[in-house]
């Protein structure tokens, strides 16, 4: 049975109403999901709808349950999509799923695009760190995500984080990598101060995650499928990391000066950025981005080197963190002797 | 280091050789003929400087290795080595290598061969650099 029939027959169930799905097609990007766009017509309404479907090789493996309580958290607090559905076992789509309404219109970054923002690049950073910051101000606890999700003490966050990290390298490794094992030994021996709070963490927040509309505007919050609770500190990290900075080393996420992001992410969230905690979850990411980019080039292999999105982030992208991972390591060692 | 050139290359043959599928079609193939467009130009500079890069790290860290003699750090004897896979096999002996020679030299706190190490990874990591050139917005 094709996809489209599939999810006609899936939704036929859900809304238990006759339901005509059309103008079904792939949006590129993600290697951890496979991401449809369609219509569907029931009881005289159209739906634009997307589906986020768990493919057979995944370049990260994470739970579509959390992805799907993290939309339900966010939505109606930051600009993300509604979620619609979820179903862990797949049903009629034979592999696990979830649904969400489609926000047409908007562009997403590649993150090898220069100037991606053009002139709107001050506009866009100062949402994008503003938004990053209303999710830290979150208190989780209330929260569809805090339900599910287990909460780490502030003073082990890093260690759970870490220790995630470390084994997907242990796991997947296919090649010996001195540098980031370097790095996972330093983070060890200097543990940053304990987290301020324990919030939702995005686990992805970056320049090519959110969709905008070429005017200044942000329309979505995207790929949450790396959200847990922890130190907020890690998404800047993350979103500081170089690999983001789309050629431009005076602005993070090609967006604005890191220290003006800063402020607006403390104004917003009404934390402080300490910066030892910032050293710290910045080698931190570059560690989490080599321990993906690893899990990706066995995805590559394992998959029979068929997913160029694989490849590129196995190898090009493994390759860029290498480099950053020395230098912040330089770096790191020269406060932490 | 992984993948090879060889299997992105063979990778970027399957890729293309296989018939999408309807859904496919549009937005998400243009894209994918992005990246393996973009893999191909990656793959033009690993098959340029990419044997050099792996000799030369090879000989960087068995000097370092060599060097630390007094580690008991075991420094993998070289053979007769010709293909690329036997020098990259090679460097996978003397990267675990240098990562116990680094993890001794932390806990004693040998700070000078620590700092040599740390200076040698941003000499290897760059000579394995790919250079992603700037793409419009």
């Amino acid at each position: 049975m094709s996809i489209d029939a599939q999810i006609a027959a899936y939704l036929m169930r859900l809304w238990a109403a006759p339901v005509e799905v059309a103008d079904l097609s792939r949006i590129p990007g993600g290697a951890s999901r496979e991401t449809y766009r369609f219509d569907a017509t029931a009881d005289g309404r159209t739906r634009h709808l997307i589906l986020r479907r768990d493919p057979t090789g995944s370049l990260i493996d994470t739970d579509r349950r959390i992805e799907f309580q993290a939309y339900r958290t966010a939505f109606g607090r930051l600009p993300v999509p509604e979620p619609i559905a979820f179903e862990p076992e797949g049903a009629e789509l034979e592999r696990p799923f979830f649904l969400m309404e489609r926000i047409d219109g908007g562009i997403v970054a590649s993150p090898f695009s220069a100037a991606p923002f053009g002139q709107y690049a001050q506009e866009i950073g100062e949402a994008f760190f503003r938004h990053l910051g209303t999710l830290a101000a979150i208190d989780p606890a209330a929260t569809p995500l805090g339900k599910i999700m287990p909460t780490p003490a502030p003073d082990t966050c890093w260690q759970v984080a870490l220790d995630h990290w470390a084994t997907v390298i242990d796991t997947d490794e296919a090649h010996p990598q001195p540098i980031v094992r370097a790095a996972i030994r330093r983070l060890r021996a200097h543990p940053p101060p304990p987290a301020q709070a324990v919030r939702i963490v995005h686990g992805d927040y970056r320049s090519g995650n959110i969709m905008h509309d070429g005017a200044g505007g942000i329309l979505a919050i995207l790929d949450w499928e790396m959200t847990h609770l922890g130190d907020p500190i890690e998404d800047l990290g993350w979103a500081f990391d170089p690999m983001w900075n789309h050629f431009d080393e005076g602005a993070v996420c090609g967006m604005i000066p890191r220290d003006r992001a800063i402020a607006i992410w403390e104004k917003a969230s009404g934390l402080t950025v300490d910066p030892v905690a910032l050293r710290w979850w910045s080698l931190f990411n570059a560690v989490k981005g080599q321990a993906i980019w690893t899990s990706a080039a066995r995805e590559y292999r394992a998959g029979g080197c068929v997913d160029p999105v694989l490849g590129i982030s196995g190898w090009y992208t493994a390759r860029r963190h290498d480099e950053i991972l020395a230098d912040q390591l330089i770096a790191f060692a020269e406060v932490n002797s | 280091m992984t993948p090879t050139l060889p299997e992105i290359l063979r990778g970027n043959f399957m890729s293309l050789a296989q018939p999408p599928t309807a859904e496919m079609a549009g937005d998400f193939m243009t894209a994918r003929v992005g990246v393996i467009a973009l893999l191909n130009l990656l793959a033009a500079q690993e098959a340029a400087r990419g044997m050099a890069a792996v000799v030369a790290e090879n000989d960087a860290i068995e000097q370092i290795l060599i060097a630390a003699k007094s580690d008991a750090v075991s420094c993998p004897r070289p053979g007769d080595i010709y293909t690329p896979a036997e020098f990259d096999a090679r460097n996978a002996a003397l990267r675990s290598a240098l990562i116990e020679l680094h993890a001794a030299a932390e806990a004693r706190g040998d700070h000078a061969t620590d700092r040599r190490i740390l200076a040698l990874y941003v000499t290897t990591a760059a000579g394995r650099r790919l250079e992603l050139p700037p793409l419009p917005g």
